[in-house]
């Protein structure tokens, strides 16, 4: 029974990284931006639902909304005040990653003196497990983890392969110059590409709100975690990302069966290291030849 | 152009000249505070300044020092590398005679430096064992966590009937002393540790660790971590299925454990504090802190409120008898005293530098608060 228990926290857990890889994995691959920041987005997305639901006393689809808005401005803004400025410049790679990272550290800390540096959590019937077999128990937003998941991995998927915008979005990671030729504006994609990255760490955001609880620093481990989601899964593969994440998260539960519980964490790295060591491409990624 | 170069650097040269002067003249007096002022920790922080700045206040009021008292804080993050960077710059760069410490793991760290410098540190919130034996130099104004473990095990064996124990425990000093504390304590009183959990101070997902607890199916799981993680494993416990009784030492004591609907009836620990005490040092503590904070402070907040008087008490003493305030100097000063007058009461100090103070055991309401229960 405990494998099983496991096995459904994994999910659930699972779930969560896979949506936020996905949102990394998608600006990464198509801009090249290496947007640390948007462990940051993940932060708002989760205080602004609770800021509405709990402080205000909205109803939860008002949060959502207000969720959403909030990291889709963020996305936008992050773009076009920080990262188009260094690309005029023409700014290095590092330099667009320092950005970012000053970016995430202000939002942190912006985040700590609005709401304080403690815990907070919105409660909910939702979180709570009922026993639904002798020794497992599950809680109604495992279900709502894996829905949310898979449909909006789906809602991406034919985005991206069946609008024109997104087959041009996923031009921009093959090549910017053709997308040019092509008469498409690469900084508008690139804007979007943010916008929809962001839009994904919502529904993670919101359930980790309900179920996990939120901190001002809570966004350095959804970070650390999509990048290794993203290596696992293979750079520039969504598909990859999401299988990635959810590797993770079933990882570091299952950790749990047979492992001392300090082992948990770790054994994220240790998948980690285990990729690049025996298959650095990732799930679906494909060797860089020189 | 030359002129004008002139003119600058004769500007400058007076600028300085008048900044040394200024500086010279002075007679502020500066001591530091190694706190956890970022990260998942920031929260205890933010409580521990609320006691040092209010202490500071009342020290510079009532003229207690030549001149103005200020405290410099160094964040460590909770960590024991970042502490010592912080230690090494106020002890060298700044010169503080004394220096105010938290955590177990950052005050273990820091206290070579202090003993190395002959600056005293004190510490009034990490609270593993180990930090009675830290040197001369090495001062606690809590009291440790030993005492805690004592004072609450008879309760929860003999008057809430548990005999059987899992441990949480976070793998730092802290929670290695916790375990070793109920491994020692608990089958003296009949009762068994079936389990320990120890889980690394970044972890925030416990909802497998719940599972892992309902296995061993105990009385009472008790919970040896510290920060935002306590409120994130008390909130998935009970999300999770697990309905026994929770424990936890006096780090328990933050106002976002508090606050948790789920950690209602919650047990901990912390220092018995006589807020209603008709001393005036208490009773100006107790009315300005609610005046300015609009709620009752905590332990903590005591603690470190009485740190900073505690360095004023004796700095007063020494500038009195017209010696340096150093941290020999203050060494000395402490052992001479018999007894100090701190918010909550009057205190001494044993052999180890460590205060004498008695234990309460509190039950949590999930609103905010807690009552005592014995």
């Amino acid at each position: 029974m405990l494998l099983l228990q496991l096995l459904i926290n994994g999910l659930q857990v699972g779930a969560i990284y896979a949506l936020t890889a996905v949102g990394f994995s998608l600006v990464f691959g198509s801009t090249k931006i290496f947007h640390v920041a948007h462990g940051a987005a993940f932060t708002i997305a989760g205080y602004i639902f609770y800021m509405l639901t709990v402080k205000a006393g909205a109803h939860w689809l008002v949060g959502l909304a207000g969720s959403t808005v909030a990291v889709l401005a963020f996305g936008v803004l992050i773009d076009r005040l920080v990262y188009a400025p260094i690309e005029r410049h023409e700014g290095s790679f590092f330099t667009v990653f320092v950005a970012s990272l000053g970016v995430a550290t202000i939002v942190q800390n912006l985040i700590g003196t609005m709401f304080g540096r403690g815990f907070v959590s919105v409660s909910t019937p939702l979180s709570k497990g009922v026993e639904v077999v002798q020794g497992v128990y599950v809680s109604p937003l495992v279900g709502i983890s894996v829905v949310c998941g898979i449909g909006c991995f789906l809602a991406l998927h034919l985005f991206l392969t069946r609008t024109h915008v997104g087959m041009a979005l996923r031009a921009l990671g093959e090549n910017r110059d053709l997308v040019r030729a092509y008469g498409l504006n690469p900084r508008n994609l690139s804007t979007l590409a943010l916008a929809l990255g962001s839009l994904l760490v919502v529904p993670g955001a919101v359930i980790a709100a309900a179920s996990s609880g939120l901190n001002p620093a809570i966004g350095a481990h959804v970070m650390l975690i999509s990048i290794a989601a993203t290596i696992v899964g293979g750079v520039g593969s969504l598909v990859g990302a999401a299988c990635g994440g959810l590797l993770l998260g079933m990882a570091e539960n299952l950790a749990h069966w047979g492992l001392a519980s300090q082992w948990s964490e770790a054994i994220t790295f240790v998948v980690l290291l285990l990729f690049i060591i025996f298959r650095p491409a990732g799930f679906f990624g494909s060797a860089i030849k020189t | 152009m030359p002129r004008l170069r002139n003119f600058i650097a004769q500007g400058l040269v007076l600028g300085g000249a008048l900044l040394g002067a200024f500086s010279a003249s002075a007679a502020d007096v500066k001591i530091g505070a190694v706190f956890p002022l970022s990260g998942p920790n920031a929260d205890y922080g933010d409580t521990f300044m609320l006691g040092t700045n209010l202490a500071v206040e009342h020290v510079n009021a009532d003229k207690m020092l030549s001149g103005t008292l200020s405290i410099i804080y160094e964040d460590s993050a909770a960590t024991p590398q970042r502490g010592v960077i912080a230690a090494n710059k106020l002890v060298n760069v700044d010169q503080v005679p004394y220096f105010l410490s938290a955590f177990t793991g950052v005050s273990k760290a820091v206290a070579p430096i202090s003993a190395r410098t002959k600056v005293v540190a004190i510490n009034g919130g990490g609270v593993g064992p180990d930090l009675a034996t830290l040197g001369d130099y090495f001062w606690n104004v809590i009291p440790l966590a030993d005492f805690e473990l004592k004072a609450i095990l008879p309760y929860l064996t003999k008057k809430k009937g548990a005999k059987k124990f899992v441990l949480i425990y976070v793998d730092d000093p802290l929670g290695e002393a916790m375990k070793k504390g109920l491994e020692q304590g608990l089958p003296a009183l009949g009762a068994q540790l079936a389990a320990a959990h120890s889980i690394p101070p970044t972890a925030q997902q416990f909802a497998s660790i719940a599972a892992r607890v309902r296995e061993v199916g105990p009385d009472l799981v008790y919970i040896a971590s510290y920060g935002l993680q306590q409120s994130q494993i008390i909130k998935q416990l009970r999300d999770n299925g697990v309905t026994q009784q929770l424990a936890g030492y006096s780090g328990m004591g933050l106002p976002a454990v508090l606050q948790l609907p789920e950690a209602k009836g919650l047990l901990y620990t912390t220092q018995r504090v006589n807020f209603g005490s008709d001393d005036p040092v208490t009773k100006r503590f107790i009315s300005d802190f609610k005046a300015k904070h609009k709620k009752e402070p905590s332990p903590y907040t005591v603690n470190y409120y009485n740190s900073v008087l505690l360095f004023a008490q004796l700095a007063a003493a020494l500038e009195k008898g017209k010696q340096p305030v150093t941290g020999e100097n203050l060494l000395k000063q402490r052992l001479a005293t018999k007894e100090f007058q701190f918010a909550g009461g009057k205190v001494s100090f044993e052999q180890n530098g460590t205060v004498v103070s008695p234990i309460q055991i509190n039950e949590v309401d999930g609103k905010g608060g807690s009552t005592v229960v014995e």
